[in-house]
């Protein structure tokens, strides 16, 4: 019997294999049961039974679910099945609900479901389904496992063990799984584990998890309940797959776009610079040509022509600071080594002696926690310089300089190695000049010889290497600068 | 043509810059004296303090500020400068006088009503000459 010929009839024939169910009772055709190869009334219909010894466990759970949402919620749904009969061989069936077919049986209350036969033969199938499963798997690193809360138990597959790097004997069990993940995501993977198991959630997650040879790995993370006949979750089942390696060069990829993107945006800002710089230079010019055009006395021109001189003067230092800066971008590409900063303290205190002698500056060091950092040594010489420098030159007038130089390590970031440079001098309103501290030409002080190059250049240099600087600062207290390196 | 203006005001960092425009003034006999201000900060520290002390004679009737100076730039000298200048009695025309060309900052001088007018640097002599008479 085909499918058109049952939308002709409209009614279920005699040789049409379908299930009904109306309210509690639970009704297969003739034609199904032979289909099983069973006889009428040696069978039992219940859905247990149907499920437990008839339907291939592959297709189980899918099935109980579309079954238990047709009876409850009226959604049809179509779905193919692996149905064993009597003597252990198994057929493949489609099944459809009414709506499926678009047909309506007029029967209130009644649900049908149709099986129709495939023509695929099926005892190699099963055998080829498997084969496949199990190459999908290995091959894209995929394990499963389950848990199972009546008996407190959890089940592997022998992937996830080979993904989690444990024996192919090991028995897993609840008490370890936390163990799993790496500590910085035990919450996420607990919160996710327990959110699904009370309210049924299912999760997806992107994890970092740990191996029983303790090595860190990017895992996915998928897990979906597992309910009884009475729609109680008993259990959770779902898959771990390693994606290390993708997600190791997403993570780099992420580094490298910040990377670029803080370059560009120095670029641009340098772009800016460089064309506002020089600007104001060709602009005083081109006012002094238009002077010379309109003066009338030789003497007066004259005068003008020496205003040139001027120019030409500060255009040239303009040009050497930006030169500076262009510098310290093709310089990072210089060959790094590991520096002490001790020692390139030691230099720079000793090559600028006298100040520190006549202004009764005290510095105080702290390396403990960290001393060697891998650097280009003449960007530590002048940002140890300029720092220094800067704390005596912007000292605060009723005191002696003190300034105190200590290491430690970012626990949040790595371990990166950070430096601290604390003074007690007159210290930056950062309300007011927070955005332009770092800016060229930019000065906060009355001083003379402050030329608001220094810190831009310690910036560059410290970016250059990819790094970063911070400074807080308390008027009249004194000012922290904090770099990472 | 109306009087000469006699006090006008030059808020700027750049020393050749304010040499070339005292050479202009003096040359084209635009106004009698000149007040010059390195930085913005300078600048509003002298309004503050004529507040105290309203001589007619030392409110300058026109300002000309650079926007890009080391300690207080032209933004916030304007911001302070606007909270005070309806105390002086007479008016202060202020013009922006800035090699920058970015448009944020020629829309933000635009958007504020103390600012009469933005002259991108290089002035020329005649558009000295006109924010000179204008103001007269």
């Amino acid at each position: 019997m085909t499918e058109s010929a049952l939308k002709q009839n409209l009614i279920p024939d005699k040789k049409i294999a379908y299930w009904e169910l109306n309210n509690n009772t639970s009704f297969w055709s003739k034609a199904f049961i032979k289909q099983l190869k069973f006889k009428p009334r040696e069978v039992d219909t219940s859905l247990n039974y149907f499920l437990d010894s008839i339907i291939h466990e592959n297709y189980r759970e899918a099935f109980k679910d579309n079954f238990y949402n047709l009876v409850r919620n009226d959604v049809d749904f179509r779905q193919k099945l692996l149905l064993k009969n009597r003597s252990g061989g198994y057929s493949e069936f489609i099944c459809k609900t009414n709506d499926e077919l678009k047909i309506s049986l007029n029967k209130e209350s009644t649900k049908t479901i149709f099986f129709f036969k495939s023509k695929l033969k099926t005892h190699k199938k099963v055998r080829d389904n498997n084969f496949y499963y199990l190459e999908t798997a290995t091959m894209t690193s995929t394990g499963s496992w389950y848990i199972d809360f009546e008996k407190k138990k959890s089940y592997w597959d022998d992937i996830t063990r080979k993904i989690l790097e444990y024996p192919e004997d090991f028995i897993p069990s609840l008490k370890m799984a936390y163990k799993l993940y790496s500590e910085e995501h035990q919450a996420l993977a607990s919160s996710a584990f327990f959110e699904c198991s009370l309210s049924g959630k299912p999760f997806d997650l992107e994890i970092l998890m740990v191996t029983a040879k303790n090595r860190k790995f990017w895992a996915r993370a998928m897990g979906k309940p597992v309910f009884n006949d009475n729609k109680e979750i008993v259990g959770l089942r779902g898959i771990f797959q390693d994606i290390d390696d993708i997600k190791q060069k997403e993570l780099y990829l992420e580094k490298t776009s910040k990377i670029i993107e803080t370059q560009n945006s120095r670029l641009f800002n340098f772009a800016h610079i460089v064309s506002h710089n020089l600007r104001s230079h060709s602009s005083n010019l081109s006012l002094i040509m238009d002077l010379i055009g309109d003066v009338e006395s030789k003497e007066e021109k004259l005068e003008l022509i020496n205003n040139i001189k001027d120019v030409s003067n500060s255009l040239n230092t303009t040009i050497e600071h930006l030169n500076e800066v262009v510098t310290i971008q093709t310089n990072a590409q210089q060959s790094k080594e590991i520096v002490s900063l001790s020692k390139t303290l030691d230099q720079v205190t000793t090559s600028i002696n006298q100040i520190i002698k006549s202004k009764k500056v005290t510095i105080v060091s702290d390396f403990s926690k960290g001393d060697k950092v891998n650097y280009i040594p003449a960007y530590m010489d002048s940002i140890l310089l300029n720092l220094i420098t800067n704390a005596i030159k912007y000292k605060h007038a009723e005191r002696d300089p003190l300034i105190e130089i200590s290491t430690l390590l970012d626990f949040k970031d790595n371990d990166r190695l950070v430096l601290n440079i604390k003074d007690n001098g007159s210290g930056i309103d950062l309300d007011k000049f927070g955005d332009k501290l770092f800016g060229m030409y930019k000065t906060f002080h009355y001083n003379e010889d402050a030329r608001g190059i220094g810190l831009f250049i310690t910036k560059n240099q410290i970016e250059s290497l990819n790094g970063e600087i911070n400074v807080a600062s308390i008027v009249n207290v004194g000012t922290t600068f904090t770099i990472k390196f | 043509m109306k009087d000469k203006i006699h006090l006008a005001c030059i808020i700027d960092d750049d020393s050749i810059y304010i040499n070339l425009i005292k050479k202009i003034i003096e040359t084209k006999k635009l106004c009698e004296n000149l007040l010059v201000f390195n930085d913005g900060k300078e600048g509003i520290e002298y309004f503050e303090a004529l507040l105290q002390n309203l001589d007619e004679k030392n409110i300058p009737e026109v300002i000309l500020l650079d926007i890009n100076m080391p300690i207080m730039d032209g933004w916030e000298f304007i911001e302070r400068f606007t909270k005070i200048k309806n105390k002086f009695n007479s008016h202060i025309t202020l013009y922006l006088v800035s090699s920058s060309i970015d448009v944020r900052d020629i829309d933000k001088a635009k958007s504020l009503s103390t600012v009469e007018n933005y002259l991108v640097k290089p002035v020329k002599i005649d558009e000295l000459e006109a924010v000179f008479n204008k103001t007269a």
